[in-house]
C-alpha cells in the first residue's frame, strides 16, 4: 500500500446505503446443475462426444429400417466390391459410353453409372490363365484386363493403357460390401444396435442392482456392510469374460450369455463407488438433520444420500458403458458373441481380418466405429467428472 | 501380517469353492450329456463312457468326487481329446501365456510409467500432448484392432516380424505391444495425473527449498509417492492381461492356455472349460494377492488389514 495514490475526489462516488443493497446479488444465480451444464457445455470434446452418441443411438435405430438392404442379404456377384473406387470410361465406335471400375483384388470389373450407384458386374470373355489376361468386350471394342504383372493394367485394342478418371464414392454401397456381398453400412448399424444393447442393459442394472446394493451395504453398515462386501469382492475376482464363458456353455447364444452375464454381475463396480459414497456422505450433519426431524431410512436414501452421490456415479457409468460394449466386441471377436449371420463390431473386425491381405480398407469402418464410440464415452466421462467436481480437473 | 495372508487365503478358496460349485452345476445344467452331441453312439458304447468318466453317478457323488479331485489338483481328463488330461493342456499352454503376460506388464511399467512422467514434467508442453494423445488412442481402441494393424504394418507389409509363431524374440513383440497397449496408455495417464498432484504438495517445495538438485527431488520425493495409485493398479492390470491374451493369441496364433479355452468352448469340451476356468480364477486371485502385499510392503502407511 503506498501513501502517494492520488486519485482526485471527483473520481469517488458515494454508495447508495439504503438498506440491504449490499446484499443484492448482481450476477445471475446459478443451481449446482445449471452450472454444471455450463461448464460440460464449455468442453467441446464432450459436447461433441454427446452429439456423436446421440448421433449413434438414432442411426442404429432408423438406420436399418430406412436401408434398402438387409444385414443377412447377401449378393455374391457383388462381393468385396470398395468403398471408394478410381473409374474407367470407354466409348464403342456407336458413341455408346460404359463406365466402370476394377477391383484391383479379385480381378472383376463393375459397371456404374454417372452418379456413382454400381449397376452390376461385367461379364469377360474367357480368363486367359497362362497369360494372366481377360477380355471385356464394350459394344465392337475389346479391352484386357493384364494382371500378369501387378497392379493389374487395362489394355485398349492399340496397346494403350487406360487412364482412370477419376475417383468416385461408391453411391450404392456407401461402406463398400463384404465377401458374401452384404451391405457393409447396415451391417455396421446393426452392430451399432447391438453394443447399444449391451450398453443399455449395463445402464439398467448400474442403475437398479449397483447403486442400491452399494445404497444399503453404506448405509446399514455393520455385519451387513462386511457380508455384502464379501460378496462383491467375490464376484469381482473373476474377469466377466469367464462368466460369459461359463453361460454360454449353457444358454446357446452368445449374445444372450454376453447380456446375462453383464446383467448378474456387472453392478460390483457401481456396488462399491455407491457405498464409499454413502458411508461419507451419512456422517455429514444433515443426514443427523433430516433424520432428528423423523426422517425414514427410504426418505434419507432417496432424497439425501443418492442426490447427493449422483456426480460420482453419473462419472463411474461412463466408465462402465464403454467397457461392457468393450467385452461384447472382444467376444464377438474371438468368435464367442453374435452368432452369424448377425452383425456386431467385434464379428464385422474378425471378417475383415481374414480378407485383410487383400482388402484392408474392410478393416477400417468396424475398426473405425468401435474406435470412435470409446472415443466419446471417455470424452465424455473426462468431461463430465471435470464439469461435476472442479477440483478433480487437472 | 500372516493373519492378513491367511485371511485373504481363506477368502480365495471360499471364492474358489463358490466358482467351482457354480461350475460344476452349469455343466450339468446342459441338456444332453458331453458324448450326446455328434455322431449317435450305441447305447453300449454311451453308456460305457458315462460309465468310466463316472457320469451315470448321482449328481451329488459326482460333485463330491470332482471336489475330491481338484483337492488333489486332478482336473480330470478331457472329454474331446482322449488321452489328454486338462493339467496336460493347462501345463503345455502356461509358459506361452505367462511369459507374453509378463512380458507385457514389463511393458506397461517400462513404457507407461516413463511416458507419465515425461507428460507431468512438460505439462501443457508438446511432450504433454504428444503423450495424452497416444495415451487416449490407445484407451479407446480395442487390442484387436491394434493387433491386426500392427499386423499388417510390420508383418505383411514391412516384413520385419513374424506373423505368427514364437519361434525366435521378434515373435514377441508385436503381441506384447498389442496385449499391453490399454494398459500402457491407462498407467501412462495415471501417472501422469498422479505426479501432477504431487508436485504440487507442500513437501515437494520444501525438498527444493532445502537445495536438493532436481533429480533427487524428483526421484526420492516425487516418484516414490506419486507411483502408489500405479502399483495399486497393477493387480487388476495382471489379471486383465492374463485374460485379455484370449483375443492377443487367437489374432496371433499363439499356442497359450487362452486359446485352449476358446477351442475347448467351440469343442464343447466340458472338463476343459471347467478346468481352464477354475484355473485361471486360482491364478488370477494368486497374482492379485501377490501384488497387494508388494502394494503392503512398497507403501507402509496402509494398515494391514483394512481397504485402502
Amino acid at each position: 500500500m503506498s501513501d502517494d495514490t492520488n486519485i482526485p475526489p471527483v473520481m469517488w462516488e458515494k454508495l447508495d446505503r439504503t438498506a440491504g443493497a449490499a446484499e443484492v446479488i448482481t450476477a445471475p444465480s446459478l443451481t449446482y446443475w445449471q452450472d454444471v451444464r455450463r461448464r460440460l457445455w464449455a468442453n467441446k470434446p464432450a459436447v461433441v462426444s454427446i452429439a456423436f452418441i446421440i448421433l449413434l443411438i438414432l442411426s442404429a435405430i432408423f438406420g436399418p429400417m430406412l436401408s434398402p438392404f438387409s444385414y443377412y442379404e447377401q449378393n455374391l456377384k457383388l462381393a468385396n466390391i470398395p468403398p471408394v473406387f478410381e473409374t474407367y470410361r470407354v466409348t464403342d465406335s456407336t458413341g455408346a459410353e460404359t463406365r466402370f471400375f476394377l477391383n484391383a483384388s479379385n480381378f472383376n470389373l463393375y459397371e456404374v453409372d454417372n452418379s456413382g450407384h454400381i449397376v452390376g458386374i461385367i461379364r469377360g470373355e474367357r480368363k486367359d490363365m497362362l497369360k494372366k489376361s481377360q477380355a471385356f468386350q464394350f459394344g465392337d471394342k475389346i479391352v484386357v484386363l493384364d494382371y500378369s504383372s501387378l497392379p493389374a493394367r487395362l489394355v485398349a485394342p492399340d496397346g494403350a493403357v487406360l487412364q482412370p478418371e477419376g475417383w468416385q464414392w461408391n453411391m450404392t454401397y456407401l461402406f463398400g460390401t463384404d465377401q458374401l456381398g452384404r451391405d457393409v453400412l447396415v451391417r455396421q448399424l446393426y452392430g451399432a444396435r447391438i453394443s447399444l444393447t449391451v450398453a443399455f442393459v449395463a445402464t439398467l442394472v448400474n442403475f437398479f442392482i449397483g447403486i442400491f446394493y452399494g445404497g444399503i451395504a453404506g448405509y446399514i453398515g455393520g455385519k451387513t456392510d462386511a457380508v455384502m462386501m464379501r460378496i462383491v469382492e467375490i464376484i469381482s475376482t473373476i474377469p466377466l469374460t469367464l462368466y460369459v464363458i461359463l453361460l454360454m456353455v449353457v444358454l446357446d447364444s452368445g449374445l444372450i450369455s454376453i447380456v446375462v452375464a453383464i446383467g448378474s454381475v456387472f453392478w460390483v463396480d457401481m456396488a462399491r463407488m455407491v457405498r464409499g459414497q454413502i458411508l461419507m456422505l451419512k456422517q455429514q450433519d444433515y443426514v443427523a438433520a433430516a433424520r432428528t426431524m423423523g426422517a425414514g431410512t427410504g426418505r434419507i436414501l432417496t432424497k439425501h444420500l443418492l442426490p447427493n452421490s449422483i456426480g460420482p456415479i453419473l462419472v463411474t457409468l461412463t466408465m462402465l458403458i464403454p467397457s461392457a460394449i468393450f467385452i461384447e466386441s472382444f467376444m464377438s471377436f474371438i468368435g464367442l458373441g453374435v452368432t452369424p449371420p448377425m452383425a456386431s463390431w467385434g464379428t464385422l473386425t474378425s471378417e475383415a481380418v481374414e480378407t485383410l491381405r487383400a482388402y484392408p480398407h474392410q478393416l477400417f469402418f468396424p475398426a473405425a466405429a468401435i474406435s470412435l464410440t470409446m472415443f466419446a464415452f471417455n470424452f465424455l466421462g473426462d468431461g463430465l467428472r471435470d464439469a461435476l467436481d472442479p477440483r478433480m480437473r487437472k | 501380517m500372516p493373519l492378513y495372508v491367511l485371511q485373504r487365503l481363506g477368502l480365495m478358496l471360499v471364492t474358489l469353492f463358490a466358482i467351482v460349485t457354480l461350475t460344476f452345476f452349469l455343466m450339468h445344467a446342459v441338456p444332453g450329456g458331453p458324448f450326446v452331441s455328434e455322431r449317435m453312439l450305441a447305447p453300449e458304447i454311451e453308456a460305457a463312457l458315462n460309465a468310466k468318466f463316472g457320469l451315470s453317478d448321482p449328481i451329488w457323488v459326482q460333485y463330491l468326487n470332482y471336489l475330491r479331485s481338484i483337492m488333489m489338483f486332478d482336473l480330470g481328463p478331457s472329454f474331446k481329446y482322449p488321452g489328454v488330461s486338462v493339467n496336460q493342456m493347462i501345463a503345455d499352454g502356461l509358459p506361452v501365456t505367462l511369459r507374453t503376460g509378463l512380458l507385457a506388464v514389463i511393458c506397461v511399467i517400462a513404457l507407461g510409467v516413463p511416458m507419465g512422467i515425461v507428460a507431468a514434467l512438460n505439462r501443457n508442453k508438446w511432450p504433454d500432448t504428444a503423450v495424452m494423445m497416444v495415451a487416449t488412442m490407445g484407451v479407446a481402441i480395442p487390442s484387436y484392432v491394434i493387433a491386426t494393424v500392427l499386423l499388417y504394418v510390420f508383418a505383411l507389409r514391412l516384413g520385419w516380424v513374424p506373423t505368427f509363431g514364437l519361434d525366435d524374440w521378434r515373435g514377441y513383440i508385436l503381441p506384447v505391444l498389442a496385449l499391453s497397449g490399454f494398459w500402457v496408455s491407462f498407467v501412462a495417464r495415471l501417472s501422469r495425473s498422479s505426479l501432477l498432484e504431487t508436485l504440487d504438495q507442500d513437501y515437494m517445495t520444501t525438498a527444493r527449498a532445502k537445495g536438493l538438485k532436481p533429480g533427487q527431488v524428483l526421484f526420492k520425493h516425487g516418484l516414490r509417492n506419486s507411483l502408489i495409485p500405479v502399483v495399486t493398479v497393477l493387480g487388476p492390470v495382471t489379471a486383465n492381461l492374463l485374460t485379455g491374451s484370449f483375443v492377443i493369441e487367437q489374432i496371433f496364433a499363439l499356442p497359450g492356455i487362452g486359446r485352449h479355452f476358446v477351442l475347448s468352448i467351440t469343442n464343447r469340451d466340458y472338463t476343459a472349460i471347467m478346468g481352464i476356468t477354475i484355473f485361471y480364477a486360482a491364478l488370477l486371485m494368486v497374482m492379485i494377492l501377490i501384488v497387494d502385499l508388494l502394494y503392503l510392503w512398497l507403501d507402509p502407511r496402509i494398515k494391514l488389514g483394512k481397504q485402502a
